[in-house]
C-alpha cells in the first residue's frame, strides 16, 4: 500500500469503528443542531442520520431539558472544557430501551455522558461531541446495593422482637446526644424503665406470653413517644427513651403517661389475661455528667428508687 | 513526609510541581471565575509524597467537623495516572446555587448537579493545564460521587489500598465575599512519579 492509500484505508477503518462502536456519538454545532449521528444512536433511537441531520437536538428529543443541557454544554463551547453527566443526576439523556429488554430489570437504558470540545482550525470551539455510555448494569447493581445496605443497617440497628433500636445502636445515638448536650446545654432527659416482676410473667405464663408483653410495651412506647425521641430496648425487660430538648418535669410527665397506659393494658393469651406495670427512673442531663455512662447511672439509680418504693412508680433523679 | 528512596522527590522537583500546579490551577480558577462571574482567591498548592494513612489526615485537614460532599475522577496518559478529588463543604451549596443561577430545589439532587458542574470545570481545567505543561494529553474517566453529606473520613475507605505512597497536590479554593470553599486533591500513583520526574527534569534542563 502506498502511504496515501494507507491513510485512506485508515480513515475508512476509523469511520467504520465510529459507526459500529457500542457507544453513542453525536456532534452538535453552536446552535445544537445534530451534525453526526453514529450507528449506536441510530439503532437505539430508530432515527436515521438523514432524519436528524441539521435538526436542533431539542426538537428531535423533547425529553432532554433544554436549560439543563445548555448549562452542561455551554462551558464546553465557552471554556473549552470537558463536562460530564452521570446517571445519578438524570438516569438518561436519550430515552432508549434497556439493551437487555428481556432479562434486564430496568425498562430504560441508564446513561452517563461526556461532552468534549472539538476545536476548529482557528482554535475556537464551534462543535462539541456528545458521547453516550450505557451504564444500566452499573446503575441497577448500585441501586440494589444501596437498598441492601439500607436493609442491613436497619437490621443491625433494630431489636427484632420490639422493632425499637437495639442496645448497641441506641447507645451510639445516646452518646451523640450526650456530646450535643455538653456543647449546647439544652435540657434533654433520659427515661429508663423496666417491667415489674417480669420474671414471674415468664415463669407463670411461659416465654411466649412474656414476649407478647414485651411487644405490647414496645408498641405503647412507640405510640407515646415523639418522632424525635430515641427509644431502645436496653436489656431483657428494660427500656430506655431519650427525650431530646425535654426537661426533667416534662420527662416525668411522659413517664407517668406511659406508666398509666401500660397499667391499663391487658395482654390476652389463649388461657390467661395478664396485667402488668412498669417502674421508671428519669434523669435530666446535668453538666456534671462528663461521661455518658454517668447519665445512665443516674437514671438507673432513680429506677432503683422507684422499685424500692413499691414499683408501678416514676422517680426523678435528684442529683444526690 | 516519610518518602522512601524510590519515590522521593527533590526540592527542585517539588518547586517545579508547585510551579506547574500554580499555572494549571490558575487556569482552572480563571474558568471557575468565568463560569460563576466571581473573583477566585488563588491559594498556594501543597505538594507532598504521602502514605495511605496520611491521605486520611490530608482529607481530614480539608474540613473542620463539617459534613462534605465529594466527587473523584480518574485520569491517565503517557504512563502517568491518578485521581482528582473535589471535596465541597456542604455549607457552600446555598451560595453556589445563587452564583450558578440554579433555580430548582436545593435538595440532594440539586446539590449533585452543582457539584458535577463545578467539578467538571475545575478538575477538567486543572488536569488539562498540567497535561499541557507536561505535554501529555490525559484521558479522563467518568466522575464518581464519593459521598454526599458524609463525614470526610467516610469518603475514602481505609485499608486494602493497592498503593503505599502517592504524590498529593492539595489546592484550597475560596471565593471572595461568599461562603464557598472547596478542596481539590490531585493524587498521582507511585509509579507515575518517576515518569513525572522525568518530564519535570526535562523541563528543568
Amino acid at each position: 500500500m502506498t502511504k496515501s492509500s494507507f491513510e485512506f484505508a485508515e480513515m475508512h477503518w476509523l469511520m467504520d469503528v465510529l459507526q459500529s462502536i457500542d457507544v453513542g456519538l453525536v456532534i452538535l454545532d453552536r446552535d445544537y443542531k445534530i451534525q453526526l449521528w453514529n450507528g449506536f444512536m441510530e439503532n437505539h433511537s430508530g432515527l436515521r442520520p438523514d432524519e436528524v441531520h441539521d435538526k436542533p437536538l431539542f426538537e428531535s428529543f423533547r425529553d432532554i431539558p433544554e436549560t439543563w443541557f445548555r448549562q452542561k454544554a455551554e462551558p464546553v463551547f465557552e471554556l473549552k472544557t470537558r463536562t460530564f453527566t452521570i446517571w445519578e443526576q438524570r438516569p438518561y439523556l436519550f430515552k432508549f430501551k434497556n439493551y437487555r429488554p428481556i432479562t434486564g430489570r430496568a425498562s430504560t437504558m441508564y446513561q452517563n455522558s461526556s461532552m468534549i470540545p472539538l476545536e476548529s482550525i482557528d482554535g475556537s470551539v464551534k462543535h462539541i461531541c456528545l458521547i453516550i455510555y450505557d451504564v444500566t448494569d452499573i446503575a441497577v447493581n448500585q441501586e440494589d446495593l444501596t437498598k441492601a445496605n439500607g436493609n442491613l443497617a436497619y437490621l443491625s440497628q433494630t431489636d427484632s422482637l420490639t422493632e425499637l433500636f437495639n442496645r448497641g445502636f441506641w447507645e451510639e445515638e445516646f452518646q451523640r446526644e450526650h456530646k450535643r448536650c455538653i456543647r449546647s446545654h439544652n435540657p434533654s432527659s433520659l427515661v429508663m424503665f423496666d417491667i415489674d416482676h417480669f420474671k414471674k410473667v415468664n415463669d407463670t405464663y411461659g416465654h411466649q406470653a412474656g414476649d407478647e408483653v414485651i411487644r405490647t410495651v414496645a408498641s405503647v412506647v412507640r405510640q407515646t413517644a415523639r418522632q424525635t425521641d430515641i427509644c431502645g430496648r436496653y436489656g431483657g425487660e428494660e427500656f430506655t427513651i431519650l427525650l431530646v430538648d425535654t426537661d426533667a418535669a416534662a420527662a416525668a410527665q411522659f413517664a407517668e403517661r406511659l406508666r398509666k397506659k401500660i397499667a391499663a393494658i391487658t395482654v390476652k393469651t389463649d388461657d390467661h389475661e395478664i396485667n402488668f406495670t412498669i417502674s421508671s427512673g428519669v434523669a435530666e442531663f446535668s453538666a456534671g455528667f462528663t461521661k455518658h455512662t454517668q447519665w445512665i447511672e443516674a437514671a438507673d439509680k432513680a429506677l432503683y428508687h422507684a422499685k424500692e418504693n413499691g414499683r408501678n412508680k416514676t422517680t426523678v433523679y435528684q442529683g444526690k | 513526609m516519610g518518602a522512601t528512596a524510590m519515590t522521593a522527590i527533590s526540592e527542585d522537583q517539588r518547586d517545579c510541581y508547585q510551579e506547574i500546579t500554580n499555572v494549571a490551577m490558575g487556569q482552572a480558577a480563571d474558568r471557575l471565575a468565568r463560569l460563576l462571574d466571581v473573583y477566585v482567591i488563588l491559594p498556594i498548592p501543597k505538594v507532598n509524597m504521602i502514605s495511605a494513612s496520611e491521605l486520611h489526615m490530608a482529607l481530614a485537614d480539608t474540613t473542620v467537623n463539617d459534613d462534605v460532599s465529594a466527587v473523584c475522577q480518574g485520569f491517565i496518559g503517557s504512563g502517568i495516572a491518578g485521581e482528582a478529588l473535589l471535596v465541597f463543604n456542604d455549607a457552600s451549596f446555598s451560595d453556589l446555587a445563587s452564583l450558578m443561577n440554579y433555580k430548582g430545589p436545593l435538595d440532594r439532587h440539586g446539590e449533585l448537579e452543582l457539584l458535577m458542574d463545578v467539578s467538571s470545570v475545575l478538575i477538567g481545567a486543572c488536569i488539562h493545564g498540567i497535561g499541557e505543561q507536561l505535554e501529555i494529553s490525559f484521558n479522563q474517566g467518568h466522575p464518581v460521587v464519593l459521598g454526599q453529606h458524609c463525614h470526610v473520613d467516610d469518603l475514602v475507605k481505609s485499608g486494602n489500598h493497592q498503593w503505599s505512597q502517592t504524590l498529593a497536590i492539595e489546592i484550597h479554593y475560596e471565593i471572595e465575599n461568599v461562603n464557598i470553599s472547596c478542596d481539590l486533591l490531585l493524587l498521582f500513583t507511585e509509579d507515575s512519579v518517576a515518569k513525572i520526574n522525568q518530564q519535570v527534569d526535562y523541563l528543568l534542563d
